[in-house]
């Protein structure tokens, strides 16, 4: 009750009940160490944003690019399978040629990564930065305004992503830079879950009583969700950009995997898998590689999520720790 | 003159459409050359009886004689349907020779191949014992200028006297005068311009007979009336499976062509290629009897059988005529230009570009548009030689000379189809072997259907893009008129003469050949005005296809001929 009282006496310092950023963040980090699982996520993810950044240098360590056609690598009258054990692995070429071109795989796969997540942080910080405002104008706007921004969110979540990109990704002229627009795309329909969480979670913060105070003390809406609402708000966006970012690297290789994703010569996860698909049995290592670096991505980026997601929860963070104790008491 | 133009643009379309479909699915297995012949399906005799089954990705649609579209009267439409001419069923270069099959002899043609008489074989009879007359022919004939019965080949509808504005039987009960029948056995056919090559096209089903009194129109495809060895026993969701039995009244005796082994044969179309393909390498139960008449084996599908020495004894290899080439626009710029033209033909990689297409086993390096068998009138030439894997010393000073010495940017438009033909990988391996000629090219890749009618389309054409083409018939004429005749250029709707070649000489010669009945004569011909056109750079031939085929481990008497570049369907045996 003192609080409240606090709080609608001096609307500013209403932040302050909601966690603080510098404890707050000293709490997440110290939450997120206690659990081996995410930090081992956030190292692989930190090696593979390392590896997509330095791909050039990487491929100019191994001496080849992505794009070079080695037609001396393959066997043409064979279909254009690669020459050599394990798809043509050598000192050369580090993960063996993709079949019928011969271009190096290791440079096709490192030159992927940069599309694959550079694409899905994009589209995640534009799907963020939508549902967001989004969310929070619904919340705090009047019925009509509600209404209206409420059934646009539904219609963006009832409507299936892959259909209205596939659509979006074949009208657009070809002149126009494909991983950009590939990230446009994905930001701009995939935004209508996290509008709903925003909005579902403004309103019940509305009630609070340090927010009432300080629309009587006569805030305007932005000043409000900045000052009143957006902190409180970080932890559940920050939970759903988190797992955001693996559903879009999918997205984007399905994407490409359909053909109407980044363009050859690019290469892209999903590209990949879409050449390799019929190679299964003859080049197994081609589809192996992009699929296995997918699969790697994706479990990395979920895990470290889900590790975000309990460091933020107070609930979750704490019932750690007891269930830590208790695991111990048990075992004494 | 403008509805038979239109008439025209309407049926080249599907002169298109069928060539390709003749070629994914007539194509691919296999001829087997002369060694395989011997090793074809466990050797021994071929034995009658049995079931064959035939694994399809395309159904059997409308199953009508005046609707099916077909080079040489078609795979299992040739099993029910005789014609008055018919493809000589021989491995090989053999099988292009066009060969008489209701007819007792070849065509008998007037001094400048106008007028064309056949007389028919005494004791042929459709499936219910009625004798077949040559009003029977020209009742089918008739049908297939019925605008309900659509679909079929346009030939006859532009050659035939009033065949453009003839509107088929239901409508026009008096008939089709320019189709004389003076008694049973003759039938005439008079027409509006030299056609030199009337007996290839009297191989189309469009020459079977139909009886009138069993026609029921459009119901017709259900159950057509036999002439051929088998008859349909069913036809269930249009032609997605069709049962095939003996037709009692067929003869061999009056069929030199059809060897008809098995006793049925069962099509079962609606399957994945990659399905198909699996089910002949396994051969299990009725698989062992099965064959495919429209699925090839894809390169990884290849790479994996030919590691397999039991598996690599039942593929069979095919060439259709047919050549896959980089085609210009002069109109555009810079391709107006013929020093550009030859600097991306002098720098082309065929070598990575028949990787792309498949490798060497599925792929032949053209320089020649005419495809390089002889009944086309294949003549050796290389105007720009480029070695296996480009001249982009040679380029680069072609373009030096043009203006470009700083570098050239072009667009080059492809498929997004994954069909090894016009798709992203052929163009990609193009982008990268021009790249070395200084050459930066763009990629523009559209959806199949936009591919289609974007570069058809005589005001819309692209500058650059992948291109094919195949012809009806093994001869010069239907390769290489409907590409580079000035008079067949159409300004709206579908065009193929995509380079706009209006010139004189070239269309005398066209007219010229037309007019000879020598097939070997007018080869040579073809030949020389294919190296006569060659030398303009008007297109760059990229490669030829080679068809392999699986068929199953108990198929024997395996026939390709490069007519068609398939097995015969009507030579196997499966006992």
């Amino acid at each position: 009750m003192s609080e409240a009282l606090l709080a609608s006496e001096t609307p500013g310092t209403g932040a302050a009940t909601a966690p603080a950023p510098a404890s707050g963040a000293r709490q997440f980090w110290r939450r997120l160490r206690t659990q081996r699982a995410a930090l081992v996520a956030a190292a692989v993810v930190a090696l593979l944003v390392l590896v997509a950044l330095a791909a050039p240098l990487l491929t100019a360590l191994e001496g080849q690019d992505p794009t070079s056609y080695h037609p001396g690598l393959v066997d043409s009258a064979r279909g254009g399978v690669p020459v050599g054990s394990f798809g043509g692995m050598s000192a050369d070429h580090w993960l063996g040629v993709e079949p019928q071109t011969g271009r190096d795989l290791f440079a096709r796969l490192v030159h992927g990564a940069r599309v694959s997540l550079g694409v899905a942080v994009v589209a995640t910080v534009l799907q963020v930065a939508i549902g967001v405002a989004v969310g929070l104008a619904s919340g705090l706007g009047g019925r009509w305004l509600d209404q209206t921004l409420s059934r646009a969110t539904d219609v963006m979540v009832a409507l299936p992503l892959m259909v209205l990109a596939l659509a979006l990704l074949a009208v657009v002229p070809s002149g126009f830079p494909r991983p950009v627009l590939v990230a446009l795309v994905i930001g701009f329909v995939g935004w209508g879950g996290i509008a709903k969480v925003v909005r579902a979670k403004t309103i019940s913060l509305k009630s609070l009583d340090h927010v009432a105070a300080a629309r009587l003390s006569g805030w305007g809406g932005v000043r409000i969700a900045r000052r009143e609402l957006l902190p409180a708000l970080a932890a559940p966006v920050i939970t759903y950009a988190a797992l955001l970012v693996p559903t879009n690297i999918t997205v984007e290789a399905a994407l490409s995997f359909l053909g109407v994703g980044v363009k050859p010569p690019t290469a892209s996860w999903g590209q990949m898998l879409t050449s390799a698909d019929v190679w299964y049995q003859a080049a197994p290592q081609y589809l192996l590689l992009p699929a296995a670096a997918l699969f790697v991505t994706v479990l990395a980026l979920t895990v470290l999520g889900d590790g975000v997601r309990t460091a933020l929860d107070p609930r979750a963070a704490s019932r750690l720790r007891i269930g830590t104790g208790r695991k111990r008491e048990g075992a004494a | 003159m403008r509805l038979r133009r239109q008439k025209s643009v309407i049926s080249r379309r599907v002169a298109v459409a069928s060539a390709t479909l003749v070629v994914l699915s007539v194509g691919a297995a296999a001829c087997a050359g002369p060694d395989d012949k011997s090793a074809a399906g466990g050797g021994g005799k071929p034995q009658r009886g049995g079931t064959l089954t035939v694994l399809n990705s395309s159904p059997q649609s409308d199953f009508d004689p005046a609707r099916l579209y077909t080079s040489g009267g078609g795979n299992v439409p040739s099993l029910v349907f005789r014609t008055l001419t018919t493809r000589n069923r021989e491995d090989g270069a053999e099988g292009t020779k066009v060969v008489p099959d209701l007819a007792e002899g070849l065509g008998k043609p007037s001094k400048n191949a106008t007028v064309w008489t056949y007389k028919i074989k005494k004791g042929v009879k459709f499936e219910d014992g009625t004798p077949v007359t040559t009003k029977d022919i020209k009742y089918g004939i008739e049908r297939s200028f019925a605008a309900e019965l659509s679909g079929g080949a346009p030939f006859l509808r532009d050659w035939l006297i009033g065949g453009a504005t003839y509107q088929g039987p239901y409508k026009d009960k008096k008939g089709l005068d320019s189709v004389e029948t003076p008694d049973d056995q003759t039938i005439v056919f008079r027409l509006n311009k030299p056609v030199g090559d009337f007996d290839y096209v009297a191989t189309q089903t469009s020459f079977a007979p139909v009886p009138k009194a069993k026609d029921k129109g459009t119901k017709y495809e259900e159950h057509p009336v036999s002439t051929g060895p088998y008859k349909v026993v069913k036809n269930s969701g249009d032609g997605e499976r069709l049962q095939l039995e003996r037709n009692p009244h067929w003869s061999a005796e009056t069929d030199a062509e059809r060897k008809a082994y098995p006793d049925k044969i069962d099509v079962r179309s609606g399957l994945n290629s990659s399905v198909i393909n699996q089910r002949l390498s396994a051969s299990q139960g009725a698989d062992a009897a099965a064959i495919t008449t429209d699925t090839n084996l894809g390169p990884a599908e290849l790479a994996k059988v030919s590691g397999d020495k039991k598996l690599a004894a039942q593929v069979g290899t095919g060439h259709f005529g047919y050549t896959n080439y980089l085609a210009f626009n002069p109109k555009v710029k810079p391709f107006d230009d013929p020093k550009v033209r030859q600097a991306i033909a002098y720098a082309v990689d065929r070598t990575s570009v028949i990787n792309a297409a498949g490798g060497s086993s599925l792929a032949e390096p053209a320089t020649t548009f005419l495809p390089n068998q002889e009944s086309f009138g294949y003549t050796k030439f290389d105007h720009f030689p480029a070695g296996a894997s480009g001249n982009a010393k040679k380029a680069k000073e072609l373009l030096k000379q043009a203006g470009h010495e700083d570098g050239l940017t072009i667009t080059l438009t492809h498929s997004n189809d994954k069909n090894f033909e016009t798709s992203p990988e052929i163009a990609t391996a193009l982008q990268d072997a021009l790249k070395k000629a200084g050459i930066t090219v763009k990629l523009q890749g559209l959806e199949d259907n936009d591919y289609e009618d974007k570069v058809h389309d005589a005001k819309d054409e692209p500058g650059l893009f992948l291109a094919h083409w195949g012809a009806d018939w093994p001869s010069g004429g239907p390769f290489l008129a409907p590409i580079f005749d000035g008079r067949q250029i159409v300004e709206d709707g579908y065009n193929f003469n995509s380079s706009f070649l209006n010139d004189k000489s070239v269309n005398r010669e066209i007219d010229e050949i037309n007019q000879l009945t020598d097939h070997a004569a007018a080869a040579k011909r073809w030949g020389a005005l294919d190296k006569k056109i060659g030398a303009k750079a008007l297109n760059v031939p990229l490669f030829h296809p080679v068809y392999k085929r699986l068929y199953g481990k108990d198929v024997k008497n395996v026939v390709i001929s490069d007519w068609t570049g398939v097995l015969d369907v009507s030579q196997v045996a499966v006992k």
